[in-house]
């Protein structure tokens, strides 16, 4: 166990590498198909939001758009810039769509959670007890902010190896805004991790049984402002100062053509997806949901069918974002994170574990709240005060100057 | 290291696929470059400037501060797992810590190191204002001048 050695895999036998093979293959295809319909979703719901039609000539209902869009962009003329850094420029790519494969292999697609069951399910005959995810580590939710912060560089590298000027822009933008959602993103976290006290996704969606959600478990503030982050963390509307096409052409895939756009436009709906999918697994309960009702042959599906009726609502909600929200000025966006999120997200987090502590240890749960809400007032005022005195000190030198 | 293999795999599998898409694009597209294509984007006009190579200080002292961040959040992560052992001893170092943590975000923030943007000037009209003034007094609409109403008119009267 000390190398994180999952009991359910400790022999590995043929069965056990061909269950995994199967699973891997199977989520490939289950992504690559789920960016096709997120695509489509996205310009059919947006262009209603319009009063447009969108798509609605490939297939029915235009759902194979997003495919007919993909094979003309094989066709089209891959071109890298005389400026560009070749191997640099060819590199960004895949640093842009491998994490976002990887992120959603610690998502719990389904199985039962009730009465500490851990959502094994059996597969193969009932020797081969699985996970219905594609692996479980124990630093499940590190492994996603990892390769979040790994798709950082995707974004980072393009635009600096363009050679030009709008990528150049973007990128340096998308770094700053990445990195200092980053921040907010883990610290709001923080209060999941001190619910469930584990970071294994697997754990963190057991100790969500009988609607004892951490969206509100926590609180609801952690919820709201991962969502928050998270919309940063994608670069989607309103957050997308990154590719402001009013400003910036494309942002910082201005010089990418044919097929390797299409990467980068991959992976950037595959990280709603499994941001989304994130999300639902923190704050929703992942596959969680009455089951009871049902007869015995649907038991084992309906968790696989809440989690993508969550997951469909996020998708939904991102959409909605775009489709009504004005784009931030970038003083906002930096303001909004590091003036707002941050530091609400770590009072939260400190009053969440001061309640618990206090739980264990029997002190009065009103002085604790009381003591708590006084302080963060306090820290509120601080941060500020320590705005305005910023604000004035900058007044005062751009009237000397 | 079982909960590693498929990470392996699907990783191994992706890069496959960006590599086959690549090769597939690479033959099938027309490979036909000229020097205004190669040339950086500019709306179809002949760059001048070469892309900037500085950049305000303010981007780098964001990264600085994030890596302050992230400390302190890898720090809390074992927190959240082992808060039950250590009891009230853990939530006092880690609050003694977010204090210490906070307080640099205190001077960084009183230091303008996170303004971003011009300052917002609010300028006193040196113009006389009275509450005469309105909207409705000051705005004249353009071509109601000279536009009578007849008395009779059809679309005046529905």
């Amino acid at each position: 166990m000390i190398f994180g050695i999952d009991p359910l895999l400790e022999n590995i036998d043929g069965a056990a590498i061909l269950i995994v093979l199967v699973k891997v293959v199977i989520a490939f295809a289950a992504l690559m198909v789920s960016v096709m319909a997120m695509v489509w979703f996205e310009r059919k719901i947006v262009a209603r939001m319009q009063n447009r039609l969108g798509p609605n000539v490939a297939g029915p209902f235009g759902i194979l758009q997003t495919l007919a869009d993909g094979i003309k962009l094989f066709f089209k003329e891959d071109l890298i810039p005389d400026n560009a850094d070749p191997f640099v420029f060819r590199l960004a790519p895949y640093l842009s769509l491998v994490p976002a494969f990887l992120v959603f292999m610690v998502i719990p697609l389904g199985g039962d959670f009730n009465n500490g069951k851990g959502g094994v399910v059996t597969w193969f005959g009932s020797t081969n007890e699985t996970l219905f995810q594609l692996a479980d580590p124990h630093i499940g939710i590190l492994f996603v902010l990892a390769m979040s912060s790994i798709a950082v560089y995707g974004v980072m590298l393009a635009g600096w190896s363009s050679g030009s000027k709008y990528p150049l822009l973007g990128s340096v933008r998308a770094t700053a805004q990445m990195v200092s959602y980053e921040a907010a993103l883990g610290l709001s976290l923080l209060a999941v991790l001190l619910n469930s006290g584990s970071l294994s996704t697997n754990a963190i969606v057991a100790g969500q049984q009988a609607w004892n959600w951490n969206a509100w478990a926590t609180g609801g503030v952690p919820f709201i402002v991962f969502m928050i982050a998270a919309t940063a963390e994608l670069n989607r509307p309103p957050f997308d100062l990154v590719e402001a096409e009013q400003e910036l052409v494309g942002g910082f895939h201005t010089e990418y053509s044919s097929i390797r756009f299409a990467l980068f436009f991959l992976a950037e709906f595959m990280n709603t997806i499994t941001m989304s999918a994130v999300i639902v697994t923190l704050f929703l309960g992942g596959p969680a949901g009455p089951t009871g009702w049902a007869p015995e042959w649907l038991q084992g599906v309906l968790p696989t069918v809440y989690f993508f009726a969550k997951l469909l609502m996020f998708l939904f909600i991102f959409v909605w974002f775009r489709g009504t929200l004005p784009r931030l000025r970038y003083d906002q966006l930096m303001d909004l994170g590091w003036k707002v999120l941050i530091p609400l997200s770590l009072a939260w987090f400190l009053l969440l574990a001061a309640f618990k502590v206090g739980q264990d240890q029997n002190w009065n749960r009103f002085l604790v709240g009381g003591v708590g809400v006084v302080t963060i007032v306090f820290g509120a005022a601080l941060v500020s005060g320590a705005a305005s005195a910023a604000r004035a000190r900058r007044a005062d030198q751009e009237v000397a100057s | 290291m079982g909960q590693y293999l498929p990470i392996l795999a699907l990783g191994i599998l992706a890069t496959l696929f960006a590599l086959i898409s690549l090769i597939a694009s690479r033959l099938l597209n027309p490979g036909r470059p000229n020097d205004a294509k190669n040339a950086p984007y500019e709306c179809g006009i002949v760059d001048q400037v070469a892309p900037p190579e500085r950049f305000p200080v303010r981007f780098y002292l964001v990264a600085m501060i994030f890596i302050v961040f992230d400390i302190e959040i890898i720090f809390l992560y074992p927190f959240t797992a082992v808060y039950r052992e250590l009891g009230s001893f853990g939530l006092v170092s880690v609050i003694e810590f977010a204090v210490a943590v906070f307080a640099s975000f205190l001077y960084v923030v009183a230091n303008g190191a996170l303004d971003w943007g011009p300052l917002k000037q609010v300028r006193r009209s040196g113009m006389m204002v009275t509450p005469s003034r309105t909207s409705t007094s000051t705005i004249r609409r353009v071509g109601q001048e000279g536009r009578e109403v007849h008395v009779g008119d059809e679309g005046v009267a529905a």
